[in-house]
């Protein structure tokens, strides 16, 4: 415990040197501004300004992505409640009552409750995950390599067959993200896979050209498509900020709910906040002494989805940085990240650059008060943001989308990569096939099968070492339920349905 | 009337199409060499793995179009997904800037390639003024320029504009 104390001080001593704070400052301002474009999320803001940190040192550049993850996710809750357009999946929950309140003129305290919700919400969870942490690398430094595969098996299909509306699509997507992971120099044996002789493409595909291409270039083409002449609808920044007392005492208890709901399901694999928003979302509903204004703007039910959203992000970080493993798209971006210094986190990352996690992790305490310092007072100038007309708005996220990965080899094969993917991102979006699979499966397909090969050579080539180990043995069961159970009761309830005909 | 039995034809093309998909990296796998050493597993043992789930996932939604198409699909009504049909102008605009831009990028420079996908992109949105989408965009553009070139020391193609922008870029 107070071994904690003192790495989270030291923690502090590193993100609040002049440099370091500064760079904090500048990823929650460009996370807020950038995430506050409607159709931006905090994945792709993240990875449009990966390449924007290519000459920062590590620490700097980390704590700046930090600052972005968190700031996007408060810029988005401003779009999401005075335009109704969720930039991601998360908040589609707080755009049920966040959208209905800025049309009765209750935008104020809406963007209120959403802003100071996500502080308090942001700032119980960053402790959690201080405490929790610890404890987590304790437990990740006895896992092998079969532990890790079998961790990774886990996670992928919990992102990619759990979730989502198909499990069959959710699992193509998966298996696209780990083919194109292949694509490149095989690290162990420098066997060319998939390259086809183009140079560009012997370092394998970028996530940043993936998710960029997928969320970019994929939205602005289906906007343009189906949604370009269509009437905008963006409510007035109406009412004051200020919350009045029954505002208060109806979301003080929805945050700490919602914190107590997202947090955990930040920290298992299960695809980040979209199933704790909506679990919040349920529960405020149930729980509220005012049911007649559920569907009308009724506060609690911004104040909670919205809490949720930033609680989980903070516990999405616990598996990131201890295990080295991304539960959502925008945390196999952040991943990506640390890969561009040559950091790969997990629990060894906790003892040799114990200075840069702690640096990190102290940064979110920072982050969260500056976001709330930066947004309850400048709300009205990034309502301005939102005014930009579509037109340009579009033009300017495509400029900085093929500026990002133009960056990376200043290569025309690069900008072609990306409309391909592109296209793959409008049809995913029109068929309803979904993209943080993708993401992760390009990531964290690597891992997995280095992993999977080290576990092999150590077992001399024995595959079934996996079910010989405990950890792995349950792991890889429970995967199988996952996948096995909802077919297999779906089968049942057919066949009774039929006897009853 | 016969039900539904049957998914849309998008639907059989993509499902042929991850089908293809997974039979076609099936055969770059089987091409690739074995050498294991000690793990036994070579560097083609990953790719087999995944061309067989892609393969078995194209039969999949294969399966599901003939028995009445996909699971929990998007609806293909416009008006049901709240917006309007397809407009191909639109589509074709933004990806003509796309394609401008990488046409232009290498010897026009960032700036002009810029400017060329900015005011397309612009126009595929539905705008018409394209002075005020040029004037925006070459302001932009070399702001970007002049920040990532002397600022962030990423290099850019400073192209056709060399003169003006200096030698800062490539």
């Amino acid at each position: 415990m107070s071994e904690t104390l003192n790495a989270l001080l030291t923690g502090f001593g590193v993100a609040l040197a002049p440099m370091n704070l500064l760079w904090g400052f500048v990823g929650v301002t460009l996370g807020t501004a950038i995430g506050v474009l409607p159709g931006v999320g905090p994945a792709l803001t993240v990875a449009m300004l990966l390449p924007l940190t290519v000459k920062l040192d590590p620490t700097g550049a980390l704590i700046m992505f930090a600052g972005i993850y968190y700031g996007a996710m408060y810029g988005g809750s401003t779009t999401t409640i005075l335009l109704n357009t969720p930039g991601e999946s998360a908040s589609i929950a707080t755009a049920l009552e966040g959208n209905k309140m800025a049309k009765n003129g209750r935008a104020g305290p809406a963007l209120a409750t959403s802003a100071i919700g996500s502080f308090v919400a942001g700032t119980i969870a960053t402790i959690l995950l201080t405490l929790l942490a610890p404890l987590v690398v304790e437990v990740a430094l006895k896992f092998g390599p079969t532990e890790y595969f079998a961790l990774m098996v886990f996670a992928f299909v919990t992102v990619a067959a759990v979730l989502g509306a198909s499990m069959v699509r959710g699992l193509t997507m998966l298996f696209v993200g780990v083919l194109l992971g292949l694509v490149g120099i095989d690290d162990q044996t420098g066997q060319m896979r998939f390259a086809f002789g183009v140079p560009e493409l012997m370092d394998g595909i970028d996530v940043v050209v993936l998710a960029v291409g997928l969320f970019a270039v994929g939205e602005a083409l289906y906007v343009a498509a189906y949604q370009s002449r269509q009437p905008e609808e963006l409510e007035k920044m109406s009412g004051s900020l200020w919350m009045s007392r029954d505002d208060w005492n109806r979301s003080w208890p929805a945050w700490l709910r919602a914190t107590a709901i997202g947090f955990p399901f930040g920290t298992i694999p299960a695809g980040g906040a979209e199933i704790p928003t909506f679990l919040s979302y349920a529960l405020e509903k149930k729980l509220t002494k005012h049911p007649e204004e559920f569907g009308n703007g009724a506060i609690e039910g911004v104040a909670g989805p919205e809490a949720a959203n930033n609680a989980s992000s903070a516990g999405v970080l616990v598996p990131l940085l201890t295990l080295g493993i991304p539960t959502s798209a925008t945390a196999a971006i952040l991943l990506a990240a640390f890969q561009n210094y040559g950091i790969q986190p997990g629990p060894l990352l906790f003892q040799t650059q114990a200075t840069l996690v702690w640096g990190l992790i102290a940064s979110m305490y920072i982050g969260n008060i500056l976001l709330l310092i930066l947004n309850l007072p400048l709300i009205g100038l990034w309502v301005k943001v939102l005014m930009i007309p579509r037109p340009l708005l579009y033009a300017g996220i495509l400029i900085f989308a093929t500026l990002g990965a133009y960056s990376l080899h200043q290569s025309v094969v690069d900008l072609a990569t990306l409309y391909v993917f592109g296209l793959l991102g409008f049809m995913m979006r029109r068929w309803g096939f979904p993209v943080a699979p993708a993401v992760i499966g390009l990531i964290l397909g690597p891992l997995a099968e280095s992993q999977f090969r080290r576990a092999l050579a150590i077992s001399q080539g024995d595959p079934s070492v996996f079910f010989k180990h405990p950890i792995s043995a349950s792991l890889l069961t429970l995967t199988a339920l996952l996948i096995l159970v909802p077919w297999i009761v779906k089968v049942v309830k057919e066949r009774r349905r039929r006897g009853a005909v | 009337m016969l039900p539904a039995a049957r998914g849309t034809r998008v639907e059989l093309i993509l499902s042929l199409g991850v089908l293809s998909l997974g039979i076609f990296a099936s055969i770059i796998a089987f091409r690739l060499p074995e050498a294991g050493g000690y793990a036994r597993i070579g560097p083609n043992f990953m790719p087999k793995v995944v061309s067989a789930g892609l393969i078995a996932l194209g039969v999949w939604l294969l399966a599901e179009v003939f028995t009445g198409g996909w699971r929990e699909r998007v609806s293909d009504d416009p008006a049901e997904r709240g917006e309007h049909a397809f407009h191909l102008g639109a589509f074709v605009w933004v990806s003509s800037g796309l394609f401008a831009q990488m046409a232009l990028i290498g010897n026009g420079g960032f700036v002009i390639a810029a400017m060329a996908l900015f005011a397309c992109v612009a126009r595929g949105f539905g705008s018409k003024r394209w002075v005020r989408d040029l004037s925006i965009s070459l302001v932009l553009a070399v702001a970007v320029f002049l920040f990532f070139v002397h600022f962030l020391n990423v290099n850019l193609p400073a192209g056709w504009l060399k003169p003006l922008l200096g030698t800062a870029g490539i």
